[in-house]
């Protein structure tokens, strides 16, 4: 892959990663500290070094980690780095919320099945609160609803590393569930609709979560908490009142309900993202368009469990036609937050 | 807005700045012996931590030195990180101190 490339080559190839306002900074004294801690000051030795060594993983990795928290910059980064940066962080609470909302509903749904909440009616027979199943337990997947919750909630209050790791945990039951249903035949395959739910919508959003490092600057607390039983009350209930009339079939799938979401958003944000006054409009359409890729992805993939349906292919079809329609509106202002801007005049003029 | 507080990474490279200038590699090396390996920088990480500090305005450049046909850039504490070292330093004695008071350990009578 490399060859004909000597040490200090391979070293740059790598440094290639970050961000060209970084390299020009600090690449230099980068490559010198990498080669120093190789090089012995015996000429043969050394010249065999320079031909036959290579970057070791942990360095790549370091470097990796480095990029990815300049990419995804906090405010001493240029302006596009912390557009990306602010854009992606506000995607990924987007999307815990959501998790958060049906966590929430369904957690308040058994509580009312299980008569907590004596001074409601009893709950009506046919409502079950249904569990993927597999070889995890009921109780299982009940802490992985209430575990969303406390990820929502602990990436608002900015505490990144407990909302990374108990969002870790969260995504193994599905992820067991599915090798599991597609090992024993439960699902049919290939089954892409549910691959893509556990891959877009739970694997992606925690490794984003790469975006709340030390340098992002905090969440606005109260409008996202104030977010989570808005989002019950605006759209759980709604959907269980749909569901307990009888009328089921005019409720769209996960991967629809996504693109309602992310379409309904962007309708909303378009005035300020048309009118060229709002300069930190931008941002939110960024945001806006990365849920839209999120989403669309989501819809297109799970068309083909729907390949026996042509009824339902429409459905999708429409549902992705809206959405392209509504993120149309926005994306003009998404491309202009991200546009190159000179480094801050904050950062150190080392080289 | 209160200011972060430091990293122990971050601690540990300007103790390594403490007492003089010092290239990157170099404050690898520090690094390591001051915190008797536990701590062993990437050169990934390490310029992640200078990169922070220098925005801070915590370090800056001293000099650069030819080595090998290669120009090694040397570091050196500011003012301001001196000052902060120097806080952050009594921070952790400090804690130090109430924690071996707590544990019972010898010393711990120093805390008064």
């Amino acid at each position: 892959m490399s060859a004909g490339l000597d040490l200090e080559q391979r070293y740059r190839r790598v440094l290639r990663l970050l961000p060209g306002y970084y390299r020009d900074v600090w690449a230099e004294d980068m490559v010198a500290a990498f080669l120093d801690s190789w090089l012995t000051g015996d000429l043969d030795d050394d010249e065999a070094i320079m031909e036959f060594c290579r970057p070791t993983w942990p360095e790549i990795a370091s470097v990796v980690c480095l990029a990815a928290r300049l990419y995804l910059g906090g405010a001493c980064t240029p302006r596009r780095y912390f557009a990306w940066g602010q854009a992606v962080r506000r995607a990924v609470l987007a999307v815990a919320l959501v998790h958060a909302v049906v966590s929430l509903g369904t957690l308040l749904l058994l509580a009312w099945t299980r008569h907590v909440f004596s001074w409601l009616p009893a709950s009506p027979a046919g409502l079950v609160i249904a569990t993927p199943g597999g070889f995890v337990p009921p109780a299982v997947w009940y802490g992985v609803y209430y575990a969303w919750i406390v990820v929502f909630v602990a990436l608002v209050l900015g505490h990144y590393r407990t909302a990374r790791v108990i969002a870790v945990l969260a995504i193994i039951p599905n992820l067991e569930w599915l090798l599991q249903s597609q090992f024993t035949g439960a699902i049919a395959s290939p089954a892409l609709g549910p691959w893509a739910f556990w891959v877009l919508i739970n694997l992606v959003p925690v490794l984003a979560m790469a975006a709340f490092h030390r340098d992002a600057p905090p969440t606005a607390r109260w409008p996202w908490l104030l977010a989570l039983p808005a989002g019950y009350l605006l759209v759980e209930v709604p959907w269980l009142a749909v569901q307990l009339t009888g009328n089921s079939a005019w409720l769209p799938d996960h991967s629809g309900l996504f693109c309602f979401l992310v379409a309904l958003a962007c309708l909303a944000h378009a005035p300020r993202a048309l009118s060229r006054k709002n300069a930190g409009s931008g941002v939110w359409s960024l945001t806006l368009t990365l849920l839209a890729a999120l989403a669309g992805a989501y819809r297109i993939a799970s068309i083909s469990d729907y390949r026996h349906d042509p009824h339902l292919i429409k459905v999708s079809l429409a549902e992705l036609l809206i959405l392209a329609l509504a993120v149309a509106l926005v994306a003009p202002d998404a491309a202009r937050a991200q546009t190159a801007t000179p480094v801050p005049p904050s950062y150190p003029q080392l080289a | 807005m209160a200011a972060k507080p430091m990293t122990g990474q971050a601690f540990f490279v300007l103790t390594a700045l403490a007492d003089g200038p010092c290239h990157g590699y170099g404050i690898v090396g520090e690094v390591a012996e001051l915190s008797q390996g536990h701590v062993k920088l990437k050169i990934g990480s390490l310029y992640g931590v200078l990169d922070r500090l220098a925005v801070e305005g915590l370090i800056e450049p001293d000099r650069e030195e030819a080595h090998d046909g290669r120009l090694r850039r040397y570091y050196r504490l500011t003012r301001d990180g001196r000052r902060a070292l120097a806080a952050e330093a009594e921070l952790r004695a400090a804690t130090a101190r109430v924690v071996r008071a707590r544990l019972g350990v010898a010393g711990a009578e120093a805390t008064g």
